[in-house]
């Protein structure tokens, strides 16, 4: 690089070079090889603002030291050189030159500053609009090309190249390569799009696949214009290529949901309960879907039950009834009810409702509701007619068990005393005999009597709170006499002074019958084992007995006798069901037992093996403990 | 006049059927079940037995299918405490099936038993 020298001889040589460097309009400098000032023109102050003066002849300072120092290290001092410098809020364009007072003389350096602040600030403006213009497709996932025509040749945006998984600029693919990309369902698509833009039409909208490398799938829309040159020939294809791929799932995902939906509505009327869905924002519980069930039942259409108060169902004379349920939705709690139902025609029907709170958010009260309803006029009447065919069963038996019972009863009473009546005279020792038979029958007759209203629990015994231990032992002594010489009875009476609330006479009864059971069992030779205690009972056992947990009076009493199989066993408290013969057992003695028991609020439970024996379990309630 | 065997577990009832067919002339050996009365039976000859239903250890029907199944054809009268009407299935009807001649209902007066006796005698 040739320093800068003029020639000489001319009118231009008398110039000096400080009268040049005023004409320079622009801040400017010369500096020494060794960095010292040399000269400097007077715009120099508009650069240096608020820095002190430079001084001649000595080493420069500020912002002319710092483009200095740039040229030094970036061009060196004998290369012209030049380069953009902000220097406080202003840019300038930094021109250095080398220059030579003669050819062989020491190199000095011009530095000349040109304030570029607009047009740096308008190049700037450019850049950050293109640079939003790419941040925008960007996030739009838009991609632009053009396709030349005659050349074949496409440019690709950056984000076109993104778009289909690509590394930008990479080498374009050509047509046939770029269909390697698209989804093979959809390249019969793409080669009818690439078609239309070869003869110079626009596409609008074109949807297909394609697979990126990585082999992920991406829904793409082509949108192509086709551009013409100042002759009005078309010559090219722009375009634009958007990644569509999250709006098609969201439009799947759409179209996923609206055919559950169908679905489950398609279900809700299908569904042979009455449905419906009841929103408790308002005032009034509004109806917000019914199923069809729920229209038949009613008799009301969906459109006239939708966004009316439930009350729509309310017969006229019986609102309290839905109160309870308005109730149970405010409280959020749901419940179930039995309810007389009006259809739209007036008529009523008896129905089943069930509402569940629907739990938009846990934690939060719910306020939509669903309700379920059936019409249960028919099952009741079934399980009415169920009842009473039950009932009549259980009177034929009881009935027959009774007649037959009182028959053989009679018999000896009408035999004796028609017998006695012919031989009063004759034989009075005799008489005498049928008169003890015919009584002994008709007491008999009377127990049976007496042990069938038990048993239909018509007459009320009177109870009140007596120490069981006691009533238990008394039973067991006017038992002992009348049981089998070979029979035992083996007592634990451990109650204390615990109370029930029990009738004597009804503790005898339990305990006589359950020990001649037990003793029967024993075949006159064996032990009956009589116990009574205070247990606690817990909530699983509480379960399975039917009672509540707590403290509970239990009276054990067991044989090792025969026992019973399973039928039998499931048959022992059915009236007049008995194994023993005529005679000797009514069939009603734990029917009466069980009855009993009942009464007291207790409960009673068998168990029983064959040849292994029998134990009957009696649960008291507690009343107090002293 | 007839030997009878009674079958009865009841000893009232056994009482009275016994007077009334002893005040008829009739001979009467009383027992209280189905065993008992097969004891007899293999013990003596009798003209004709007169026996309950429900009954301890052998009942009535039992008794009756063991007497006819050994080829004891002996009229027997059932005396039942079921009525024919009766609920209960275990009935005296079931007992004719069986191969009793005649039942007798209780409660009867003394001349239903002494006719029905009358008449399967005569048969």
């Amino acid at each position: 690089m040739t320093a800068i020298s003029f020639s000489t001889n001319t009118e231009f040589d008398r110039l000096t070079p400080r009268a040049w460097l005023e004409a320079i309009l622009v801040p400017a400098i010369v500096l020494d090889e060794a960095g010292i000032l040399l000269a400097h023109n007077t715009h120099v102050e508009d650069l240096l603002q608020h820095h002190a003066a430079p001084t001649l002849g000595k080493a420069i300072e500020g912002p002319f030291r710092i483009m200095a120092d740039r040229v030094r290290r970036v061009a060196g001092l004998e290369t012209r050189a030049w380069f953009e410098q902000p220097i406080g809020n202003a840019w300038y364009r930094i021109a250095a030159y080398p220059l030579r007072a003669r050819p062989d003389g020491p190199v000095m350096q011009a530095i000349i500053a040109t304030d570029i602040t607009k047009q740096k600030h308008a190049e700037f403006e450019i850049r950050e609009s293109e640079g939003q213009l790419e941040e925008a497709t960007r996030i739009a996932q838009l991609g632009t090309y053009k396709s030349i025509w005659d050349t074949g040749a496409a440019h690709w945006s950056p984000n076109m190249y993104i778009i289909h998984g690509l590394t930008p600029g990479s080498p374009l693919t050509g047509r046939d390569r770029y269909g390697e990309l698209v989804h093979p369902d959809d390249r019969h698509l793409y080669e009818r799009y690439a078609a239309i833009q070869s003869e110079g039409k626009a596409l609008n909208g074109a949807e297909y696949r394609i697979v990126r490398k990585d082999g992920s799938m991406r829904w793409l829309r082509l949108d192509a214009r086709v551009l013409f040159d100042a002759d009005g020939q078309s010559y090219a294809t722009f375009g634009t290529c958007q990644d569509i791929t999250e709006g098609k799932q969201r439009e799947q995902e759409l179209r996923n949901l609206l055919r559950r939906n169908a679905i489950l509505y398609e279900a809700l009327d299908a569904s042979p309960i009455g449905v419906a869905v009841v929103t408790t924002d308002s005032p009034r519980p509004e109806v917000f879907y019914v199923n069809a069930e729920f229209v038949r039942l009613t008799g009301y259409k969906a459109s006239s039950l939708t966004k009316r108060s439930i009350g729509a169902l309310i017969p006229g004379d019986d609102a309290s009834q839905w109160d309870m349920v308005l109730e149970a939705l405010h409280t959020s709690g749901g419940g179930a009810f039995e309810l007389t139902c009006a259809r739209r025609d007036g008529t009523t029907f008896l129905g089943q409702i069930e509402v569940a709170p629907v739990r938009d958010h846990p934690g939060r009260d719910a306020t939509v509701f669903v309700l379920n309803l059936r019409d249960i006029t028919l099952d009741r009447q079934r399980s009415a007619a169920l009842l009473q065919s039950q009932k009549m069963e259980a009177l034929g038996q009881l009935s027959g068990g009774v007649a037959h019972e009182i028959n053989n009863l009679l018999q000896p009473v009408l035999a004796l005393s028609d017998l006695g009546r012919d031989i009063a005279d004759k034989d009075p020792v005799k008489v005498r005999k049928y008169f003890e038979v015919i009584s002994s029958s008709a007491r008999k007759a009377r127990d049976i009597v007496r042990q069938v209203l038990t048993f239909a629990r018509r007459d009320t015994p009177e109870v009140a709170a007596y120490p069981i231990a006691g009533l238990v032992r008394d039973a067991l002594r006017l038992l002992q006499s009348g049981l089998p010489p070979g029979i035992k009875l083996v007592e634990h009476i451990d109650a204390g002074a615990v109370e029930a609330v029990v009738n004597p006479t009804q503790v005898s009864q339990v305990v006589l019958n359950l020990v001649k059971n037990a003793a029967d069992a024993l075949d006159g030779e064996g032990d009956v084992t009589v116990e009574l205690t205070c247990v606690d009972i817990d909530a699983a056992n509480a379960a399975a007995l039917t009672v509540s947990p707590g403290q509970w009076i239990k009276l054990r009493i067991a044989d090792d006798g025969e026992g019973m199989d399973s039928y039998t066993l499931s048959r022992v408290f059915e009236p007049f069901f008995t194994t023993k013969v005529a005679g000797k057992g009514t069939g009603l003695g734990l029917s009466v037992v069980y009855s009993i028991v009942n009464g007291w609020g207790g409960a009673l439970k068998m168990e029983s093996e064959v040849d292994k024996g029998t134990t009957a379990m009696i649960y008291i309630p507690v009343v107090a403990t002293p | 006049m007839a030997h009878i065997l009674l079958v009865e577990d009841s000893p009232e009832v056994s009482l009275s059927v016994s007077e009334i067919l002893a005040n008829a002339g009739h001979t009467v050996e009383e027992t209280s079940s189905g065993k008992e009365a097969i004891k007899a039976l293999r013990a003596g000859a009798f003209d004709l037995i007169v026996s309950d239903i429900w009954m301890p250890e052998m009942d009535g029907i039992a008794l009756l299918k063991e007497m006819r199944g050994a080829g004891n054809d002996i009229p027997v009268v059932v005396i039942s405490g079921c009525a024919p009407n009766s609920p209960l299935t275990y009935t005296a009807p079931l007992a004719a099936t069986f191969g009793a001649n005649i039942v007798v209902y209780k409660p009867f007066e003394k001349d239903e038993l002494l006719r029905a006796v009358a008449s399967v005698l005569a048969d």
